[in-house]
């Protein structure tokens, strides 16, 4: 297994563990490498486009669906709380980890909380609706506020 | 990318914000995003869609128009 993969692996296994992306740090720790050749494949992974960096070029502000930051998406899958970059990503947390799982987040307009089961095969049926401002085409110019 | 209580909510909501209404996706839609976005993100050999995949995934879903076209997801190179 190529490096890259190694470290994506043990960045998305670290972040299902404890709830939050780890450090480049923690990342070499894990599979035994030098923080500089972690800190160069998270340039790379984020290249192609499979994390979202700090400007320090090595703090993980996104490990889709994961993020590295409190946000007002929250999921809890067995037990563990974590954050989620978007209303997608909040899906998309149990979906990565095959688990159902309680989706915190709330109506943008009206502010209405919003408690939504997910079960391994999708929410409970739900009248709630998902709306993106930025066409697809132009999700990655500026992610954070896609 | 954010959730809302109704259409009336996000038409309210784009109003406030002067900006047009975008298409609007069902829970199920979103669940099916997220399982080919996300289903196998712990998997060794996963990656992110390819343009001419993800619009293959909309369309699958029923996201067709300009507004799900990709096309030039990667016209902006990505940042090192």
């Amino acid at each position: 297994m190529d490096l890259d993969t190694t470290v994506k692996l043990a960045i998305y296994r670290a972040t299902a563990e404890i709830g939050r992306p780890p450090s480049a740090q923690a990342v070499a720790g894990i599979i035994g490498a030098a923080p500089a050749e972690v800190a160069e494949a998270f340039g790379r992974l984020r290249a192609s486009r499979l994390l979202l960096l700090e400007p320090d070029g090595v703090t993980i502000r996104m490990a889709p669906p994961f993020s590295g930051v409190p946000t007002q998406h929250r999921v809890t899958v067995d037990g563990r709380d974590y954050y989620a970059n978007c209303a997608w990503d909040a899906l998309g947390i149990p979906a990565a980890l095959h688990r159902p799982g309680l989706v915190r987040s709330r109506c943008e307009q009206s502010l209405e909380p919003l408690n939504l089961a997910v079960g391994t095969d999708g929410p409970k049926p739900s009248s709630w609706l998902f709306h993106c401002l930025v066409p697809a085409a132009r999700w990655w110019d500026d992610l954070v506020f896609t | 990318m954010l959730f809302f209580r109704s259409e009336e909510r996000v038409a309210q909501w784009c109003q406030v914000r002067g900006v047009a209404p975008r298409p609007l996706v069902r829970m199920d839609q979103l669940w099916r995003l997220a399982v080919t976005w996300y289903g196998t993100r712990l998997d060794a050999e996963s990656r992110r869609p390819a343009p001419a995949e993800m619009r293959g995934i909309f369309e699958s879903i029923g996201l067709t128009g300009d507004f799900w076209d990709p096309r030039s997801d990667w016209s902006v190179p990505p940042q090192p």
